[in-house]
């Protein structure tokens, strides 16, 4: 009888010290939301204290802001200075006379140009004056006055990436009508930046996502990082995948930037073909696997896929070497490639029993 | 003189096997009971922020309009019944608005122009972030 004030005693110690180390132990994860590069920005650090964790996400953002200024397509920094991608503009409006750009806007423009020719110009950069007469050149959307004559003129003109000269980090158009909007690009490459910067200062764990483009750094403690994918038309998410080390997710939709005329909705995206808004597609996603752009194609590899006829998505996309790739289209119909529906879990009711669901086989 | 001799000696060198079956046995049941007891699988709360600042959470389980001062003006937030949603927004699109009531946890809403976010959260999350 005497043992039992001890063994009491020995229990009520492990539950004080269970108790403690639950209450105690803070999960080492820093999570910091921001409104920056005209989005909002989310980024999860972790194993790192919370100060560093704050330093390393301040110079993340600064970084954004940068950019920001630096690649605007529309705004200019300031009332007398235009942003480089502004001032770039101006200049090939203006004729052929090469203008001194920064090495790093010349490997961006060099870069972009070989995606357009990847994609077969459905990746067209070169088309802000569409994007402009669309109104979609602005922080906010409402319907515009749907001018087909100068739509059509302004698809004649065929701006084009390849009729930009880029030579020892000068550059001119020899088409006037070229307008750079960086807008299916920019984010990919800060995305591209933000996990360079981490990995350079020896972080192993974050998540950054940008107006809703993701790339992952390790894993969320002991499991990977879950990502949700947006449900076109609900606010929530249709489903869940898991992001390893180094992969990257990006979608392209037309439920962000748009507006309604008479019924019918005219997305941002643009076809260059016919200069007009998709219409019959709500969403592309892409799964990138790591590589030294990932961040760069998750932004850049949904547009082709989007804008291509529902025949034509499939070889689009293996153009581009994706091979994880999910489509919904207006009807919300849903295709999925073998190798990402094998990834996806899916979180709304309606598909579940998968009868929504088509799998695609890559060509 | 053997009983007082035994007092003195240190505690562990008196247990048995069952001694110790009971401490282990006792230490699983509590870790087992702080698992279920102290998670939340639902959304119990919306979490507003306010640009890059967590502006406050509020339960679910009230009837209650909010009205916070965001980037360009005044948004009214309403929650209800288990639900949350933005009522009037200042932005020109009224995305916000369009999204209609949160009801899951992990669920999002947000008015980029007025820089205000809702989220409902619950202490486990479907997802780290969300792919939009």
């Amino acid at each position: 009888m005497r043992k039992w004030p001890i063994r009491l005693a020995v229990i009520a110690l492990i539950v004080i010290g269970i108790f403690s180390f639950r209450t105690l132990k803070q999960e080492p994860l820093y999570h910091t939301q921001s409104y920056v590069f005209g989005t909002l920005v989310d980024i999860s650090i972790y194993g790192e204290t919370e100060d560093r964790a704050k330093l390393l996400a301040d110079h993340i953002l600064r970084d954004f802001q940068a950019l920001h200024d630096q690649l605007h397509a529309w705004k200019p920094v300031s009332k007398n200075q235009p942003s480089e991608l502004g001032a770039l503009n101006t200049a090939f409006a203006n004729g052929s006379t090469p203008i001194t750009i920064s090495p790093q806007l010349a490997a961006m423009l060099t870069d972009a140009a070989a995606l357009s020719l990847q994609s077969q110009g459905l990746f067209n950069p070169a088309i802000g004056h569409l994007i402009a007469t669309w109104g979609f050149q602005r922080d906010e959307f409402s319907a515009v006055n749907i001018d087909d004559a100068a739509i059509k003129a302004l698809v004649k003109t065929r701006p084009d990436m390849a009729d930009i000269v880029i030579r020892q980090n000068t550059a001119y158009s020899t088409n006037p009508n070229v307008k750079l909007d960086l807008g299916g690009y920019a984010k990919g490459y800060a995305l591209d930046k933000a996990a360079g910067y981490l990995r350079q200062q020896q972080v192993k764990n974050a998540l950054v996502n940008i107006g809703g483009n993701i790339i992952a750094i390790g894993q969320h403690g002991d499991k990977p990082w879950r990502v949700g994918i947006q449900h076109p038309r609900k606010p929530a998410a249709i489903a869940t995948l898991a992001l390893g080390d180094g992969w990257a997710i990006g979608t392209s939709g037309d439920y962000q930037r748009y507006f309604m005329l008479d019924g019918k909705r005219y997305c941002h995206i643009i076809d260059p073909r016919n200069g007009y808004p998709v219409q019959h597609t709500q969403a592309v996603t892409v799964l990138i696997p790591p590589q030294k752009n990932a961040g760069v194609l998750s932004d850049v590899a949904s547009k082709p896929i989007f804008i291509a006829a529902a025949e034509d998505k499939a070889s689009t996309a293996a153009m581009l070497g994706i091979q994880y790739f999910m489509v919904i289209d207006q009807q919300s119909n849903i295709s999925v490639s073998k190798a990402l529906a094998q990834r996806l879990d899916w979180l709304d009711p309606e598909v579940n029993n998968n009868s929504h669901v088509k799998l695609v086989t890559l060509p | 003189m053997l009983s007082s001799s035994r007092s003195h000696k240190p505690a562990f060198s008196h247990l048995l096997a069952g001694d110790w079956f009971t401490i282990i046995l006792s230490a699983i049941i509590i870790a087992f009971l702080f698992q279920t007891l102290w998670s939340h699988d639902h959304a119990a709360k919306v979490q507003i922020r306010i640009g890059d600042k967590v502006y406050a959470a509020y339960d679910l389980n009230q009837q209650r309009d909010i009205i916070v001062h965001g980037a360009i003006g005044d948004t009214m937030i309403r929650i209800g019944q288990g639900k949350v949603r933005f009522a009037k927004s200042p932005c020109h699109n009224q995305y916000c608005v369009h999204q209609g009531w949160l009801t899951h946890n992990g669920q999002v809403a947000i008015c980029l122009p007025n820089q205000v976010s809702l989220e409902l959260i619950g202490a486990q999350k479907p997802y780290d972030s969300l792919n939009y």
